[in-house]
C-alpha cells in the first residue's frame, strides 16, 4: 500500500481506496464481531495483538483466520497489557494495528491508552462491552464502559469513541475508526456491546473501490529534519516509522517537538493544550450523528449502540400516539456533541436517554442542556437490553412532566418495579 | 559514556548492522536515550512494557533488530519476559541489574539479594540467566559493567542470535548513588572484583548471594526456531499456497 502524500504538513486531503486484496466483497450473514474483523482488514489493518475475552473473541478469531492469507499478523499475547503495548509498538513500526477486548481486559489496557495518546499513536481498540463491574456477566451486554473509554487512563488527553449498533455498522465504523486514528494520530475506540457483537445480520461488504481508506500521513521531508511532534495547521503532527533513519526519540514523558523530555510547567501546559485541542478544535469534522424529526420535537431520545435500536420501537409507538418525538443517535460519543445538545435543549421539553448503566452519557446530556430541558435517564443494570415499552413510557412521561431543575430524572423501568417494588422476585 | 552503552555501540559496529535498522525500547528505570544519537530509534515505554512493545515493533517489521534495555523486568515485565522466551521472539534483552529501585529511593527489587529496606530483605532473589534459560532463551550471559571486553563480545554475539537473547549486566544504580562518587566507584569495583568468570556454567548454579562470588560468563548459546519461523512453518503446513509467508518485508 503506497501512501499518497501531498508534500505539505497540515490540511491536505489524503484519501485512497481500500486494497482489493483486503476486501472480501459480498453479502454475508455474519455477527458483529466477525464484521468488525472484516472491517479491520478492509481498512488495511496488518497487526492485531489480542487476548481472548468473552464476548469479543469472535472478532479476534475472524481476523486470525484471514490474517495469514492477507499478509497480516495476529498474535495472541500473554495478557491485555501486552496486547495493547504490542499494538502501539506495531503502529510505530508503520502498520495499522488494532486490539480487541471487553470489560476486564479494557481495564488492563488503560495504561497504554494514555501511552498511545501521549505518543500520538494511531491505533484502534474494539471493546465489545459486557456487564460489569469486575467479571460481571461475561456473556451478557452492558454499556457501562463509556466514561472509562473517555477518562480511563490517568492524565489529560482526548480520544475518539464510536458506537455502532448493527453488524453492518461494525464493519463500516471499524473502517471509519482506522481512518480517524490515522487522520488525528490518536487512539480510536469502537465501543460496541455484546448484543451488537453477537447479533447476526446481513452485512454487505462493498467492492474495494467504494471503501475510503485514510493512509498513514507519513512525513515526507528531509531525513534529518523530522520532528515527530511538530503539529501541522490542524494540530496533528506527521507520523514516521521505526527503521527509517529518523533517529526517533519517543517517550511517554512530556516532550518537545523533537520528542525530548521537557519538564517545565509552561511547556507542560502548551503540550497538553495541543493534545486536547487536536480533537476539540476538530470536533465538527469528527462528530457523526443521526438526527431524526427533531425540528418540532417536544422530546428527543438521545441514544447510542444497542440502546438506540431498542429505542426505535418506543419512538414509533410514541409517534403513533401523537407525541412529537425526535431522535438523536450518537455515532460519535466522544468527543461529545455538546453544541448539538445545547441547540436542541432550547427547543425541546425533555431529553430521554436510555443506556445500559445507571447514568453515564446522560450526565453529559444534562451538562450540555444547561437547565433548559428536563433530562430523563432510562437506566438498565446490564445483562440485557431495555424493554421497548419502557422506552415508550419514558417518552410519554417526559412529554408530560413539568420543567424541573434538580438534574437528571431517573425513570423507573418495569424490571426495577418488578424486582424492587413487588418484592420477592429478587430472592428467587 | 556509560560502559553498557559503549559495549552496545561497539557490538553494533562489530556485528556490522546499520544503526538505523536497530530499535531500542526501554522502560522506566534505565533510559539509554543516548542511543538516539547513535542513529538508533529509541522508544521509552511505560514501566515493564518494553518487551511487549518490542514484540509489536518486531512483528510489524521483522527486518528491524529490536533491542530492549529493561529495568522493571522481573516485576511489571515478568510475564512478558516469560512469554517472549517461550515464543522465542527475536528480541535482545539487556537487563541492567542494579539490585535496587534506584530512581525512587532504593526499595528492594526481585533481584535484591541483601538488605536495602529498613528491616532488610528476606525474599529470595531471581536468578536472571536461569529464569531466561528456563523460559527458552537461546542466549544468556551475565557480566558486570566493568567487564567491557566480554560485554562487547556478548553484545556482538547476541545481536546475531536468531531468537530470544538475554544479557544481564550488573551495574550500580547511578541515580541512587548520585553525588556519592566513592560509593558508586567502590560498588562497581566490588562487583567486578568479587566476580568469577565461568563460561558455560549451568544457569541453575549462577544465583547471586551475598556470601558467594558473583558468577559471570556466557551460560546459554543454542538454536531454536523463532516465533516467525514456527509461524511460517505451521501456516504453510495448514494453508499451503494460500499462505503469504511472513517476514522479510514490512507486512
Amino acid at each position: 500500500m503506497n501512501p499518497i502524500t501531498n508534500g505539505s504538513l497540515g490540511l491536505g486531503v489524503l484519501k485512497m481506496k481500500a486494497d482489493p486484496r483486503d476486501v472480501n466483497t459480498g453479502v454475508y450473514y455474519i455477527d458483529g464481531d466477525v464484521a468488525a474483523g472484516q472491517g479491520a482488514l478492509a481498512a488495511g489493518c496488518k497487526f492485531i495483538g489480542g487476548y481472548p475475552i468473552t464476548p469479543s473473541t469472535e472478532a479476534a478469531e475472524a481476523f486470525a483466520r484471514i490474517a495469514p492469507q492477507a499478509g497480516a499478523m495476529f498474535i495472541q499475547m500473554e495478557d491485555e497489557l501486552a496486547s495493547i503495548a504490542a499494538v502501539v509498538g506495531a503502529s510505530w513500526a508503520g502498520v495499522k494495528s488494532m486490539t480487541i477486548t471487553s470489560g476486564p481486559g479494557f481495564s488492563l489496557m488503560m495504561e497504554s491508552i494514555g501511552f498511545g495518546a501521549m505518543l500520538e499513536t494511531p491505533f484502534v481498540l474494539l471493546n465489545i462491552q459486557r456487564a460489569g463491574p469486575s467479571t460481571g456477566v461475561p456473556t451478557k451486554t452492558g454499556q457501562a464502559d463509556m466514561m472509562q473509554s473517555r477518562w480511563g487512563s490517568h492524565g489529560d488527553y482526548e480520544i475518539i469513541v464510536i458506537s455502532p449498533d448493527s453488524p453492518q455498522e461494525m464493519f463500516d465504523y471499524t473502517i471509519k475508526a482506522f481512518n480517524l486514528a490515522e487522520r488525528y494520530r490518536c487512539p480510536v475506540m469502537v465501543m460496541a456491546d455484546e448484543c451488537v457483537g453477537h447479533m447476526t445480520e446481513k452485512v454487505a461488504i462493498p467492492p474495494a473501490d467504494e471503501i475510503e481508506v485514510e493512509p498513514r500521513r507519513f512525513y515526507d521531508g528531509k531525513i534529518n529534519e523530522y520532528l515527530p511532534f511538530r503539529p501541522g495547521e490542524d494540530l496533528v503532527p506527521r507520523m514516521a516509522k521505526a527503521g527509517d533513519g529518523h533517529k526517533l526519540y519517543i517517550t511517554g514523558l512530556i516532550h518537545d517537538e523533537r520528542g525530548y523530555p521537557i519538564k517545565n510547567e509552561e511547556y507542560k501546559s502548551t503540550y497538553t493544550k495541543r493534545l486536547v485541542d487536536k480533537i476539540r478544535l476538530n470536533k465538527e469534522k469528527i462528530i457523526e450523528l443521526i438526527e431524526e424529526e427533531t425540528d418540532d420535537a417536544e422530546v428527543v431520545v438521545v441514544s447510542y449502540g444497542i440502546s438506540s435500536r431498542v429505542a426505535v420501537k418506543g419512538i414509533e409507538k410514541a409517534r403513533e400516539k401523537g407525541i412529537k418525538v425526535g431522535s438523536l443517535r450518537l455515532i460519535t460519543v466522544w468527543p461529545f456533541p455538546d453544541a448539538k445538545i445545547a441547540e436542541l435543549a432550547k427547543t425541546v421539553k425533555a431529553f430521554v436517554v436510555p443506556e445500559i448503566n445507571y447514568g453515564q452519557i446522560v450526565f453529559e446530556v444534562e451538562r450540555c442542556s444547561y437547565g433548559e430541558a428536563n433530562v430523563v435517564l432510562v437506566p438498565h443494570g446490564g445483562g440485557g437490553v431495555h424493554n421497548p415499552d419502557d422506552m415508550f413510557d419514558a417518552i410519554e412521561y417526559a412529554s408530560k412532566e413539568k420543567k424541573r431543575i434538580e438534574g437528571t430524572i431517573e425513570y423507573k423501568t418495569r424490571l426495577e418495579k418488578s424486582v424492587f417494588e413487588e418484592g420477592g422476585k429478587l430472592q428467587e | 559514556m556509560n560502559p553498557i552503552i559503549t559495549g552496545f555501540a561497539k557490538g553494533i559496529e562489530r556485528f556490522g548492522i546499520e544503526p538505523s535498522r536497530v530499535c531500542v525500547a526501554s522502560d522506566i528505570p534505565f533510559e539509554p536515550e543516548v542511543v538516539s544519537h547513535l542513529g538508533i530509534d529509541f522508544f521509552h515505554t511505560t514501566r515493564g512494557r518494553s518487551i511487549a512493545f518490542g514484540t509489536g515493533l518486531k512483528l510489524a517489521n521483522p527486518t528491524l533488530r529490536v533491542v530492549l534495555f529493561v529495568g522493571d523486568l522481573m516485576t511489571l515485565g515478568g510475564n512478558h519476559f516469560v512469554h517472549a522466551g517461550r515464543r522465542n521472539m527475536e528480541l535482545l534483552v539487556i537487563c541492567v541489574n542494579n539490585f535496587v529501585y534506584g530512581k525512587i529511593g532504593g526499595q528492594p527489587t526481585p533481584s535484591t539479594p541483601i538488605t536495602f529496606s529498613p528491616y532488610a530483605t528476606f525474599e529470595e532473589p531471581f536468578n536472571v540467566p536461569h529464569l531466561a534459560n528456563s523460559c527458552g532463551a537461546v542466549y544468556t550471559a551475565r557480566w558486570t559493567a566493568l567487564h567491557t571486553d566480554e560485554l562487547t563480545i556478548s553484545m556482538t554475539e547476541a545481536l546475531g542470535k536468531q531468537g530470544f537473547s538475554v544479557i544481564e549486566v550488573l551495574s550500580p544504580g547511578p541515580n541512587y548513588y548520585k553525588g556519592i562518587k566513592e560509593i558508586e566507584s567502590n560498588l562497581i569495583d566490588f562487583y567486578f572484583e568479587n566476580s568469577v568468570i565461568k563460561n558455560g556454567e549451568d544457569p541453575r548454579n549462577v544465583g547471586i548471594s551475598p556470601e558467594g562470588k558473583i558468577v559471570v560468563g556466557k551460560f546459554t548459546d543454542k538454536e531454536r526456531p523463532t516465533f516467525i519461523d514456527s509461524y511460517n512453518t505451521q501456516l504453510t503446513k495448514v494453508l499451503g499456497d494460500k499462505f503469504i509467508p511472513y517476514g522479510g518485508k514490512n507486512g
